[in-house]
């Protein structure tokens, strides 16, 4: 039944567009590590440099080798899922985004669920009270919310619920599969703060959605028939909800990733975030490219089971 | 003054933006005959003082005041704002026209760079640019820029292929006018409403972003002041001076809430069906 | 006796150091109360370059190193001299031959037994390694040969540097079977013989040991084992400590010391160390090729003001390499700089820059680092030196200055070595890769500075470190500015903990409460 025509069409043109972005999105960023200035071995050698020393460097990882096939390279290892290693600390890429992964991949869900927990009942809230004194608050609070800098919130939370009260750990993380309730209680506070944006974009676009269809002549008929508000928004706005909810989950995805960049090195936590920073300010290649390699991957999957998703929930979305 | 709020669609909330950001702007301006203080000079011996009457907001961690630094931060913190969405303008309005209009392989190519580049999350590439380029504002916020610029123009591009069906271009086209002249008379004008709203609420996730850069060190370098710049240094005397927060913070937020209210506001005034009814 | 070790505030000389340390070691001589077991937490505020000794190449990597290995030579926590390691004796037949004697009955990790070949191998690996970045540490050493376990080095000329060269990255032996079966991996293995053993390390994450269970040294290890959490941030760092995270965090500034003193629940330790925070000159080129800008740029900064500003004024503020507590130091030179912006303006104008002179320095883009730096700008300021700075974040910071040479000068942090003629050899010596413009920055310099390595006379070779100083400082080849005393803050149930004078904390002593 899932593993309809549509559907496998579906899924075969995300596969078939992975290949190019993948390819694009890596030729990209590597060019631009590339073309900056900056001598890598130099910094590789550190504190022991010599010049001997840094030529030796500049030798042993090919970096005297012409720019395409310094790329080539790169390129023909990672088809065969060898992402190679950080010329740093020579740790295996594939080994260190493991780790991180899904420390990162925590504070990302935790901020969606608290952003959805959160948002989902205050938008309906909003709009089936429409223009009363309750809406005003909820949108202005949400308006708050987009314009909130989610790294101030954070400090606001280490300072109160960290150092003040002690109820959280002010830094840190664990890893989800050597200590899960750890680990959730180290995410509180950096999902919540990652959040205040995600809540207000949850809210606002629910909001909108739902007041367009409970304004709709369809809804107004059914007003006339004396359904009661609530049944109505039961039987018929759910549908839709759950459409607008998939739109902005995919959207929040994206972004929260990227703001927990920010969020991570607030809180000192080992996340995707911290690792491609630090890696891009040295040129760590390898390293630089096994993340941008992961994130285009997750985005992309992301999309594509939201796309599925949209089929099963308005079945009319897979016939178009 | 009712001009105005017409305008803004009887919003008032969007005439209180108006009003806050032109007196920031203004502020920015001249900030130097309004701070208080050089906000580069040290005073090594009241280092971390609470507010006073010398010092409204106290000083910081090298006896700075803060209410001047604060001041000074504004004109950083909306040059930068600025910079980066006319960026994202100069790069994104052209290319979403150019994609729209002219079609076939020219759309599919750019908007499959569009697609990648939007499927990356922006912050972490511009970081990884401005690492790359060198820490600066004006390096960060070309970054940001480049980030912004695709949104921009897959906007640009839909609202292109709008306005194309439209008579008056098809007419223009059979008159023997140039593309240039098409697409600067004919399609922009009518195309760009959406993407003034866009730009405006982009303003604001540019000075977040600023901010975020800043307070990471890549941004405005010290001893210049800026907000992220001044928040990143209360985080290191949070436990002593935990009262230094506040206030670039409140800044930030404010600033960037003004023009979200006001990008809203525009768009509630030029919506086309709004304005029909 | 357990109290935490407390300093009066000011900068710790020799004798409140020496009466510091001895009553740590007394606490350390209670063996009835130390107790062992549970796992010692700490925050580490770097990444590990490598965990081959061979092939790291961060002065920070030491602290994580030193419950891996044990060096060949060990040193005395409060005077830095030469005492016993994994070679039990050493002595100089001749001024060009230098035989260890190696302990016996010591294993690797990996069960293989460490004797005098696998010494050799070591040695021999560093200085001929492609990845080795410490082939200069041995240059001097001509030929090794080994026989069961008796290792002889033949030297190309006289250099009593070597025993404490030994008791740094040079005489921290690995197993040979490792190296040989892991390669390039071996970065990431480390099979020595130290105290711990490792169980895993995560990038930029944490480092993991487990307990040696036959280790060597009687009574040891304390602790069942150790965890290297790495926090970049120090303020972090210290809120993991204080939050109960970790256990133990070192290498905080001294501004962290109010913080400290203030959460009742935490004990710190204040020692002194070789840590210089001070700016390297680009003198291979204008205008500091000129010795009255750079005496200018010694006379602007007043250092008392800069102590109090950027490290509590617990600092020991210097016009030297060495702290005053050291034995090679040339204390006659300790103060020479004084602040004096007029004499400097003097000094700029007779160098040729009567309006003044602008200069450009790299530095850090780290908040603490910053701020030092805007602490110069506005100093020099005064004086009519007009400071700028163009700043990197991490590794790439100095590479910009001493490979790609941008900038005048570099505001960093000199770790120090165990062996003070490695200091100014590194720091000052004609080709090294930390002398930016590479040539010799005084005439007699080269001369002088192979004069501190001829004798194992400890009062000869002082006299040769003063000569050297006086070079140094009458040519002001750089801008000493104070000793970052070494930091340590770590929660109630620490105990045992002892700073030592090299600045590198060795967590050996150290022992859990409950």
């Amino acid at each position: 039944m899932l593993a309809n025509a549509p559907r496998l069409m579906l899924v075969g043109r995300r596969l078939v567009q992975f290949v190019p972005v993948i390819v694009l999105a890596t030729f990209v960023v590597f060019g631009l590590l590339k073309l900056v200035p900056g001598d890598l071995a130099a910094t590789l050698a550190g504190e022991y440099a010599t010049e001997e020393r840094i030529a030796q460097i500049r030798e042993s990882y090919g970096l005297n080798d012409p720019f395409l096939v310094q790329y080539g390279r790169w390129l023909w290892n990672a088809m065969q899922l060898d992402l190679s290693r950080s010329f740093q600390s020579n740790e295996p890429v594939l080994e260190q985004i493991m780790h991180r992964f899904p420390t990162t991949m925590l504070l990302v869900v935790g901020a969606l669920l608290v952003s959805l927990v959160v948002g989902v009942p205050l938008g309906i809230l909003a709009a089936t009270n429409a223009g009363s004194r309750l809406d005003v608050a909820v949108t202005s609070l949400s308006s708050f919310g987009v314009a909130l800098p989610n790294f101030w919130l954070a400090m606001i939370l280490v300072a109160t619920f960290s150092l003040s009260w002690g109820w959280f750990p002010a830094t840190g993380a664990v890893r989800f599969g050597a200590d899960p309730a750890g680990a959730i209680w180290h995410a509180v506070l950096p999902s919540i703060a990652l959040a205040a944006g995600g809540i207000a974009e949850v809210v606002r676009q629910l909001r909108s959605a739902l007041i367009e269809i409970l304004s709709s002549q369809y809804v107004r008929t059914l007003y006339a028939k004396g359904l009661s508000p609530s049944a109505i928004l039961w039987k018929h706005g759910l549908k839709n909800v759950a459409v607008t909810l998939l739109t902005v989950i995919g959207l929040l995805a994206s972004r929260l990733l990227g703001g927990a960049v920010v969020i991570e090195a607030v809180f000192a936590i080992p996340g995707m975030g911290s690792m491609v920073v630090r890696a891009a300010i040295v040129k760590d290649f390898p390293v630089v490219q096994g993340v941008v390699f992961t994130m285009v991957i997750l985005v992309i999957a992301i999309n594509l089971v939201i796309d599925l998703l949209y089929t099963i929930v308005d079945p009319r979305v897979a016939l178009k | 003054m009712r001009a105005l709020r017409a305008w803004l669609g009887g919003n008032s909330a969007a005439v209180l933006a108006l009003f806050f950001l032109v007196a920031l702007f203004t502020l920015a301006l001249m900030a130097p005959l309004i701070a208080p203080y050089v906000p580069t000079a040290q005073n090594l011996g009241n280092t971390l003082a609470e507010p006073s009457w010398q010092h409204w907001m106290g000083t910081d961690d090298l006896g700075r005041d803060v209410l001047s630094r604060l001041i000074h931060g504004a004109p950083a913190s909306l040059f930068a704002s600025l910079l980066a969405v006319g960026v994202a303008t100069a790069i994104g309005v052209p290319v979403g026209l150019l994609a729209g209009f002219l079609g076939g392989w020219v759309d599919d190519a750019i908007s499959r760079v569009i697609d990648t580049l939007l499927s990356f999350p922006g912050i972490v590439l511009a970081i990884g640019v401005t690492g790359a380029l060198g820490i600066g504002l004006t390096n960060a916020m070309l970054a940001v820029g480049i980030v912004f610029a695709p949104g921009l123009a897959r906007l640009m591009r839909a609202q292109t292929l709008v306005v194309k069906q439209e008579l008056y271009v098809d007419a223009s086209r059979c008159f023997g006018a140039s593309l240039s002249r098409i697409l600067l008379k004919h399609v922009m004008p009518n195309a760009v409403q959406p993407v003034i709203v866009q730009v405006t609420l982009l303003l604001a996730v540019a000075l977040l972003a600023e901010a975020s850069l800043s307070f990471l060190g890549l941004g405005v370098q010290p001893p210049q002041p800026s907000w992220g710049g001044m928040l990143a240094r209360a985080y290191n005397y949070m436990e002593l001076a935990p009262e230094q927060m506040y206030a670039p913070g409140i800044a930030i937020l404010l600033t960037a809430l003004a023009f979200n209210t006001l990008g809203e506001a525009l768009r509630q005034a030029l919506d086309p069906t709004r304005r029909r009814r | 006796m357990n109290a935490p070790i407390k300093l009066p505030s000011g900068r710790i000389d020799r004798r409140t150091f020496l009466a510091l340390t001895g009553a740590a070691a007394m606490a350390g001589g209670e063996a009835k109360a130390q107790k062992r077991g549970g796992t010692l937490r700490l925050s580490a505020q770097s990444n590990p370059s490598s965990l081959d000794p061979q092939t790291g190449n961060s002065g920070s990597d030491h602290v994580i190193l030193y419950p891996l290995y044990d060096s060949l030579v060990e040193w005395d926590y409060t005077t830095l001299q030469a005492k016993p390691g994994l070679a039990e004796k050493w002595a100089y037949p001749d001024p060009s031959t230098l035989v260890l004697t190696i302990r016996d009955g010591v294993t690797f990790h990996d069960g293989t037994k460490l004797d005098g070949a696998a010494v050799r191998y070591n040695l021999m690996r560093a200085m001929s390694h492609e990845r080795s970045n410490i082939k200069s540490d041995l240059g001097t050493v001509a030929e090794i040969t080994a026989s069961g376990q008796t290792v002889t080095l033949k030297l190309k000329q006289p250099d009593s540097a070597l025993p404490l060269i030994l008791s740094d990255r040079a005489g921290m032996m690995s197993s040979p079977k490792a190296m040989e079966e892991h390669g390039r991996d071996y970065d990431r293995r480390a099979v020595g013989t130290g105290a711990m053993k490792l169980v895993s390390w995560a990038d930029n994450e944490r480092v993991v040991m487990v307990k040696n269970d036959s280790y060597w040294k009687k009574d040891r290890p304390l602790q069942d084992g150790m965890v290297f959490q790495i926090i970049p941030e120090l303020p972090t760092g210290l809120r993991s400590v204080t939050a109960g995270q970790n256990d133990l965090v070192y290498y905080l500034v001294p501004q962290q010391k109010q913080l400290i003193d203030r959460a009742r629940t935490l004990g710190s330790a204040v020692g002194p160390s070789l840590l210089c925070v001070h700016a390297y000159f680009n003198y291979g080129r204008a205008p500091l090729d000129n010795v009255k800008v750079r005496q200018a740029l010694n006379y602007a900064v007043d250092r008392e003001e800069f102590n109090k500003a950027t490290h509590g004024g617990i600092a020991e503020t210097t016009s030297t390499i060495l702290p005053r507590a050291h034995w090679a130091c040339a204390t006659e030179y300790s103060g020479t700089f004084t602040y004096d912006p007029d004499r400097a303006r003097k000094l700029l104008a007779e160098g040729g820059h009567p309006n003044g002179i602008d200069i450009l320095g790299v530095g850090y883009a780290e908040q603490l680092q910053v701020q030092q730096q805007e602490v110069l700008i506005e100093q020099m300021r005064k004086a009519g030196i007009r400071l700028r700075w163009e700043r990197y974040t991490g590794p790439p910071t100095p590479a910009a200055f001493f490979a790609e040479k941008k900038g005048d000068i570099l505001l960093a942090p000199w770790t120090g070595r165990p062996d003070p003629s490695l200091t100014y050899q590194l720091v000052f010596g004609t080709g090294s890769y930390f002398n930016a413009g590479r040539g010799e920055g005084a005439p007699g310099l080269t001369e002088a500075l192979l004069a501190t390595r001829a004798s194992d006379d400890l009062t000869v070779r002082k006299e040769a470190f003063r000569k050297l100083q006086k070079i140094v400082t009458e040519n002001a080849l750089h801008l000493p500015l104070l000793f970052r005393p070494e930091l340590t803050a770590y929660s109630a149930k620490v105990k045992g903990y002892k700073p030592n004078l090299l600045g590198k904390p060795k967590f050996e002593d150290v022992w859990l409460e409950g």
